[in-house]
């Protein structure tokens, strides 16, 4: 079988587990809905239905592609099989952001807005940083993002040291822990465009953010202006990442492992755009599914995605050493 | 001269009432001195309302200044919060209730007062709120702490009516009372129990007036050296049962750790230990760090009751702990007696419980 036959396989296959899970998303519940009430517009049904459940199916798969697809485009750009958002400082950025909030007493919505403004400007510090730096290579980005993050999480401390251990305290570092439990219709249309907006632009760099996999002086003979190039895909990723995190809070892992998770599947090789973001969306909404069902009361979601997802990874990498040795 | 001495006194006397009606309106003055006037007419304006309603449909506004409208006397509600849930059975309208908050075990007054509020469903915690399980119970009312504001506003897209309330002071607790009771329909309920406080001030300030005030020093939950300084509720059980704060000088507003040391600097003379406590009253004492505190030393370590409600927070019964705060620092002006006779018909009249006075001792 060629490689290209396998990838559309593949990704047949993701679409249907994902689907699957959306599905399961929108049926598993606390609210035992009657489907045939459906249709009645002043039924409860009806309304647990469209302000509940469907936001929060549609939110898991929108956060959980959106994280898949930025996962691998920090792998690739970066050269770096460890890249994640918290590397460039995203994750920190937002949780400080969101700490403020927190702090101020603001509400939802102004908690998101400054969780996303905090993602975005320690991104920004570091490619600023990287680009102040004499050296043009990858490692200052990595470099300038480890600074920006031990910076964001001087602060965050600093916060969780003010914070109120009862209340606030207790918010910030529920909000570190994600969740999809309170996602409304508000929520949703507040973070969807973001995430749409990025991806449409990753979608549309999806051949030169490939080339940038490359050592950098192939890619720029293959015509691609590496420098602008990585940075627009950085951008274009921390936009997802930054506008997914400033409604759910901190998922852990789905960035870092769907990539892999998709590239063992393929038996090596990079994974792409689409096989990353349909394996992160399979994960997490599977995650969320167990998230409400496994206990009387909610388990935060970033709980899940790495108790499902760590072994899953574990077990695809042995499977693949004993396929080659 | 004569007439401008007797005006003058006329006017003293005046001050003097509206202040102590100040302290036994409002009192929950964070510093001590500072009981001004001005709390007067808060409840006032408060319990005015009250009298009126108790008719449906009322609109109300909750502590996060959202406006809630109830057609008809809610026939089910849910709580989220065990401040709400006490006063469900304090308003007499815990028969009512469908769902509560998570860990309703920990709270021994459920078991003792409505121990059928064990078997319902829990809605969560204030981390993560079921709403699909609440919906679920198709509740006509939802009564959730302040910081579950966002929850509210989704209950509200339900079309679940839902209503904050943020209790953390004595004024605080007695407009959440005269709230719940608005929504509820227990308007009479909540008047008496608000009355019930006010008179309990009134009568604490009367009798403990004059009398020396010991420094006490109160021990918290997770550990003897966590205190309360004067931000928090705590500080206010201390003043009305007759004592100073030793930790006056803390600016925490919540829980503070301190030192062995700093302890041994305040050296109070009683120690009340709260009733959640992790430790024991034998765990202090066995404290060799401790044994030279002179509330040690003369034996002045006293535990709240833990069988009842946590009374160091404004819950309903909160005047209790007051009170029994009174007895312990003050038992030749209030006696131990008093107390139990006063402690029973409380909670007889309002949980509808007859307690055993037995566990009230320190």
């Amino acid at each position: 079988m060629d490689g290209a036959k396998v990838a559309r396989r593949l990704t047949v296959l993701a679409l249907l587990f994902t689907g699957g899970a959306f599905a399961a998303s929108l049926l598993v519940g606390r609210y035992p809905i009657d489907w045939a009430a459906l249709a009645d517009p002043a039924s409860m049904d009806r309304r647990v239905f469209l302000t509940l459940r469907l936001p929060r199916a549609c939110m898991g798969l929108a956060a959980g592609f959106g994280l898949g697809a930025a996962g691998s485009v920090y792998q690739t750009v970066l050269h770096n099989p460890l890249a994640a958002p918290d590397v460039i400082g995203v994750a920190s950025g937002a949780s400080v952001g969101a700490a403020a909030a927190i702090l101020l007493g603001c509400g939802g919505a102004l908690t998101a807005l400054l969780a996303f403004g905090g993602g975005l400007l320690a991104v920004g510090a570091a490619l600023a940083g990287a680009g102040l730096s004499r050296r043009r290579d990858i490692l200052s980005i990595v470099l300038a993002g480890i600074a920006v993050n031990a910076l964001a999480q001087a602060v965050l401390m600093l916060l969780k040291l003010a914070a109120d251990p009862e209340k606030e305290l207790a918010a910030i570092e529920f909000w570190t822990m994600g969740s999809l439990a309170d996602m409304t219709p508000d929520k949703l249309a507040g973070a969807l465009p973001w995430v749409a907006a990025g991806l449409a632009g990753l979608a549309l760099l999806r051949r030169p953010v490939l080339l940038l996999g490359l050592p950098d002086d192939e890619a720029r003979m293959l015509g691609v202006p590496v420098t602008g190039m990585r940075r627009a895909a950085l951008a274009l990723a921390t936009l997802i990442t930054g506008a997914v995190v400033s409604v759910t809070g901190l998922i852990a892992f789905v960035g870092l492992l769907a990539p892999h998770i998709a590239a063992l599947l393929r038996r090596g090789g990079r994974a792409g755009l689409l096989l990353s973001g349909l394996t992160g969306a399979g994960l997490l909404l599977a995650a969320d599914v167990l998230a409400r069902s496994l206990a009387a009361s909610e388990v935060p979601v970033s709980v899940v995605t790495s108790l499902l997802g760590a072994p899953f990874l574990f077990w695809l990498l042995c499977r693949k050493e004993a396929a080659h040795g | 001269m004569k007439l401008y001495r007797r005006l003058a006194a006329a006017l003293l006397s005046a001050a003097l009432l509206v202040s102590l009606a100040g302290c036994a309106a409002g009192g929950s003055s964070p510093a001590p001195g500072s009981s001004s006037a001005a709390p007067v007419s808060e409840p006032a304006s408060q319990s005015a309302p009250a009298s009126e309603a108790g008719a449906f449909p009322v609109t109300l506004t909750d502590a996060a200044g959202r406006t809630v409208t109830l057609e008809t006397q809610p026939a089910t509600l849910v709580s989220g919060y065990y401040i709400t849930t006490s006063m469900c059975i304090a308003l007499g309208c815990e028969d009512r209730l469908v769902g509560i908050e998570a860990k309703a075990d920990t709270r021994p007054i459920y078991a003792l007062a409505a121990p059928e509020l064990l078997e319902l469903p829990s809605v969560g915690t204030a981390k993560e709120f079921d709403l699909e399980g609440c919906a679920a119970l198709d509740p006509d009312l939802v009564i959730l702490p302040l910081k579950l504001k966002d929850t509210a506003d989704a209950l509200d897209q339900l079309g679940i009516p839902a209503l904050v309330v943020n209790p953390e002071s004595l004024p605080e607790l007695e407009q959440t009372l005269t709230l719940l009771g608005q929504a509820t329909g227990c308007t009479d309920r909540a008047a008496e129990l608000v009355a019930y406080n006010q008179q309990t001030e009134y009568f604490l300030t009367q009798t403990l007036a004059g009398a020396d005030k010991p420094v006490v020093y109160l021990a918290g939950n997770s550990s003897y050296l966590s205190t309360a300084g004067p931000a928090m509720y705590q500080d206010t059980l201390i003043q009305l049962g007759g004592g100073v704060n030793a930790a006056a000088e803390i600016t925490d507003t919540y829980w503070a750790d301190i030192s062995y040391e700093q302890l041994l600097a305040w050296d109070p003379d009683v120690i009340v230990i709260v009733p959640g406590a992790d430790y024991t009253k034998e765990d202090l004492l066995a404290d060799p760090q401790l044994a030279d505190l002179t509330a040690v030393q003369e034996g002045k370590v006293f535990a709240m009751p833990s069988a009842f409600e946590s009374w160091d927070s404004p819950v309903p019964s909160a005047m209790i702990g007051s009170l029994w705060m009174a007895n312990v620092l003050h038992p030749d002006l209030y006696d131990f007696d008093v107390l139990a006779v006063d402690a029973f018909d409380f909670y007889e009249k309002f949980y509808g419980v007859e307690i055993d006075i037995s566990l009230l001792a320190a």
